[in-house]
């Protein structure tokens, strides 16, 4: 009789620890799956995240189409209708301070100067009015091919020749597409140049071949070197007495451009 | 004897989970830290301090920094916040809430790292600090959803 009740509870402790073992192993393949679905709903959202993020697939091709294209021309031109242009220069010649802008147009940093940083309040303020001038020097930094370099520049000194070499750098900092993709291309070089207000465009076709602006490119690049620029944007300011002064690296701010302008005047 | 033998793995389950809590509680406050500090100079327009010469300034200014307008430092601050509120959850919810958040915060801090190495061509140290807490968290966050449920002491 008691190896008969011991037999049973020994029948009955197998079955309990047998469930308590199922349940454990449902228990643990259920958190496995659950956490497969959460590596693959992470991965989902990161991509997402990726491809929404400024530097995504988005920026990829560059150029803008319908009333995005419409906006950022009608922005371009409201900020230098009115201001002098000739070549690559901006303002008026007889401004007492020069700032020189060592910059590549495929460079994003340069963008972020341009249309965020200090340079729209800079063009808004002291270029308009006179207290300032701009004069734009081409410097490979972040196009990785130097003919397409060449090419790129080219274009916008191209235009430079119909005093519009602001509205197509403008409009490339603008529409600049995701670095290293290859995006410049004929047909990008050529959208652009038809976005730009009263741009002759077979004019600038032509003045392209010309093999002065491709001296001027090479030009900008010594002057940059010999002054020891190593990256983009790098701006030299220069008051009426020759002194100079450079704002910090990076994305500097109006306050910086101001406080540069102070110490040459 | 066999109510000590059967206690003690469960008394060391709690303890490496209690261990692993409080490391998740001080690495999400160290990101509350710098995500809220990018956070507050990206609001009042301030300069990021940093260690290498316009490193952070220009990563800080560039198109990476903003996700469709919203500055990642606001994003990279929920996901500290929404990492340290998961250990408010004591269940199973709770621990593969936050490792969810971390997996998505890691995914997101590598793909920024690797913008600021090869197209911004910057380092912001507070970035690459905010990337290795969320690597830290994501691996200590994962180790807490793939272990068993602790029991509750």
């Amino acid at each position: 009789m008691a190896s008969r009740t011991k037999q049973k509870e020994e029948a009955r402790a197998r079955r309990l620890a047998e469930e308590r073992a199922h349940t454990e192993r449902v228990r643990r393949e259920r958190r496995l799956r659950m956490i497969g679905g959460v590596v693959l709903a992470a991965v989902a959202v990161v991509a997402v995240l990726i491809a929404v993020s400024s530097g995504g697939t988005s920026k990829a091709t560059g150029l803008q189409k319908g009333t995005g294209q419409a906006k950022t021309v009608a922005g371009v031109s409201s900020l230098l209708s009115g201001i002098p242009q000739s070549g690559a220069r901006l303002g008026n010649p007889k401004a007492p301070v020069t700032m020189t802008y060592f910059g590549d147009l495929e460079c994003p940093i340069c963008q972020e100067f341009t249309l965020s940083g200090g340079f729209p309040q800079l063009v808004a303020n002291e270029v308009r009015t006179g207290k300032v001038q701009v004069v734009y020097k081409a410097f490979e930094t972040a196009t990785r091919v130097p003919s397409v370099f060449q090419t790129q520049q080219v274009a916008a000194l191209a235009a430079g020749q119909q005093n519009l070499f602001w509205d197509f750098a403008e409009l490339f900092y603008h529409e600049q597409g995701q670095e290293g993709s290859g995006y410049v291309t004929e047909s990008y070089l050529q959208g652009l140049a038809k976005q730009v207000p009263g741009l002759n465009f077979v004019k600038w076709e032509s003045s392209r071949n010309q093999s002065a602006l491709a001296s001027q490119v090479i030009s900008d690049e010594h002057a940059g070197s010999s002054l020891g620029v190593t990256g983009t944007p790098t701006l030299v300011f220069q008051g009426p007495t020759g002194k100079t002064a450079s704002p910090p690296e990076g994305v500097p701010t109006y306050a910086d451009l101001q406080q540069a302008i102070k110490q040459v005047s | 004897m066999t109510t000590v033998s059967a206690t003690r793995p469960a008394t060391t389950q709690a303890s490496t989970d209690r261990r692993l809590r409080i490391a998740i509680l001080v690495l999400s406050l160290i990101g509350i830290g710098v995500a809220g500090y990018l956070t507050y100079v990206h609001y009042e327009g301030l300069k990021v301090l940093c260690l290498s010469s316009g490193g952070c300034e220009t990563v800080q200014a560039s198109s990476y920094a903003k996700l469709d307008g919203v500055p990642v430092a606001v994003l990279g601050l929920a996901g500290y916040i929404g990492i340290l509120g998961s250990l408010a959850i004591r269940t199973e919810l709770g621990r593969i809430a936050g490792f969810t958040i971390a997996l998505i915060g890691f995914g997101f801090s590598m793909y920024l790292t690797y913008r600021e190495l090869f197209t911004i061509k910057a380092i912001c140290q507070w970035c690459v600090s905010s990337a290795v807490l969320m690597t830290v968290l994501a691996i200590l966050t994962a180790i807490r959803a793939v272990r068993d449920e602790p029991a509750r002491l």
